[in-house]
């Protein structure tokens, strides 16, 4: 029987050292793996997309995996949440209905792998959370003067930032021979507190790869690299280049962190052996943990959305303005 | 001679977000530049991301240069679409500039 895996109470964001050091040492061991979640009690959207990755990662090996002692209170949350697709479950049954009956919204783990699927899928996801709020109706009259409705007011910030960092994972995610990566998303409502959370995690180069030959990257580590893609204007790819795929303005990661900044809230940002939070905490990972790509917590409040205009979150721009013509 | 595109077509709900739609939809718009004439963007009921409207119109700029605004038109933008094209455009144009400049 080989070594159990312990995870710890907690798979989440605020946790992201132990969360991360027990998927390293599930991704590293050979053999099939076996997983002891006997002390898991929480997990929120960072902490399953985590998850879902790793399994992924451990099955891509032809691994296969068995999780044991999961607790009944914990077991129907994260099998509706689709975190154990073709991973056995010893001496648990989970609840399906316990979770079903609680108000918190949330919306199954799921895994993108092309870019093309990015539009689809940040529209599908966010309608999918914002309409599995209690009390929202998707039907209300829109306003008359703007053509908008309240749902619509909600849905589109997470759209919007769904939408990036999701083509960021599968674009920037995929360079330096990571072009296999895959992007991990899941999401909830927190009715109590009122918060939205998503967690988006990929596979892919990570952060330092991708910006490794800018200039502007003062030091080759992984915290400097993401302070760095944090900085308006700042991209692998701003410039047209001959086989370049696509440009990019390096304004996407910087509008995320404003669009959870106008809600009240922030991202958490892993990549490598760092941790960033928006809010302003930045060091390196506990305990040796490394996450190999990206893995970003996204937390917002859900009544400060409706107040977003996108044309705000925009980087201050001083320059000469071309002439346009508007109709 | 003046060419449309509903943007509208090209949205989920009511936003266009993704690099990879406004992709295909800029070498459209490519196509009929060379043949003369102007593009119209229309804009009604649709609102957009930064990432779209770069792919859209910033490389647009970034390849055949500022004077290419002279064949765009932007028709029925809301507050939010009008002030990312213009940001858009405005940094685009001074990055063509200043990579033309030596």
């Amino acid at each position: 029987m080989p070594t159990p895996v312990h995870l710890p109470a907690s798979i989440s964001a605020r946790t992201a050292d132990t969360s991360i050091l027990a998927c390293n040492r599930l991704i590293e061991r050979g053999g099939d793996a076996l997983v002891d979640a006997s002390l898991l009690r929480f997990a929120d959207p960072f902490g399953m997309a985590l998850l879902g990755a790793t399994f992924h990662m451990v099955q891509a090996q032809g691994r296969a995996i068995s999780v044991r002692g999961l607790h009944h209170a914990i077991a129907g949350y994260l099998h509706r949440m689709d975190v154990f697709r073709a991973v056995e479950l010893i001496d648990s049954t989970p609840q399906l209905n316990d979770r079903r009956e609680r108000s918190d919204a949330l919306v199954e783990l799921t895994r993108l792998h092309h870019r093309r699927q990015v539009d689809e899928a940040a529209y599908r996801l966010a309608v999918t959370l914002i309409g599995s709020i209690p009390g929202v109706d998707a039907n209300a009259p829109p306003d008359e003067m703007t053509g908008y409705t309240a749902f619509d007011r909600l849905v589109e910030p997470i759209q919007y930032a769904l939408g990036e960092l999701l083509e960021n994972a599968l674009t920037h995610g995929r360079r330096q021979g990571f072009g296999d990566a895959c992007v991990w998303v899941a999401s909830q409502y927190y009715r109590k507190s009122g918060l939205i959370r998503l967690g988006v995690v990929d596979n892919g180069c990570g952060f330092l790869a991708t910006l490794r030959n800018h200039p502007d990257l003062r030091r080759q580590d992984h915290l400097e690299a993401i302070l760095t893609a944090l900085r308006p204007r700042i991209s692998c790819n701003r410039d047209l280049r001959f086989g370049m795929e696509s440009v990019n303005q390096g304004v996407g990661l910087t509008t995320v962190a404003r669009i959870a900044e106008h809600a009240g809230g922030r991202l958490t940002i892993v990549t490598g052996n760092a941790i960033h939070d928006t809010v302003g905490r930045s060091r390196a990972l506990l305990g040796g943990a490394f996450w190999q790509g990206v893995a970003i917590g996204v937390v917002c409040r859900r009544d400060r959305l409706p107040g977003i205009r996108f044309s705000e979150l925009l980087p201050p721009y001083t320059g000469a303005r071309p002439q346009l013509r508007f109709e | 001679m003046r060419s449309h595109i509903s943007i509208n077509r090209y949205a989920h709900g009511h936003l266009v977000g993704a690099r990879s739609t406004a992709a295909p939809l800029r070498e459209q718009v490519e196509e009929a530049l060379a043949g003369g004439g102007e593009m119209v963007f229309d804009f009604s009921k649709v609102e957009a991301t930064q990432s779209f409207i770069d792919e859209l119109v910033g490389v647009l700029i970034l390849r055949h240069g500022p004077d290419v605004l002279a064949r765009l038109v932007f028709k029925s933008c809301s507050d939010d679409v009008r002030a990312i094209i213009e940001f858009v455009a405005a940094d685009r144009c001074d990055q063509y500039i200043k990579a033309h400049s030596h």
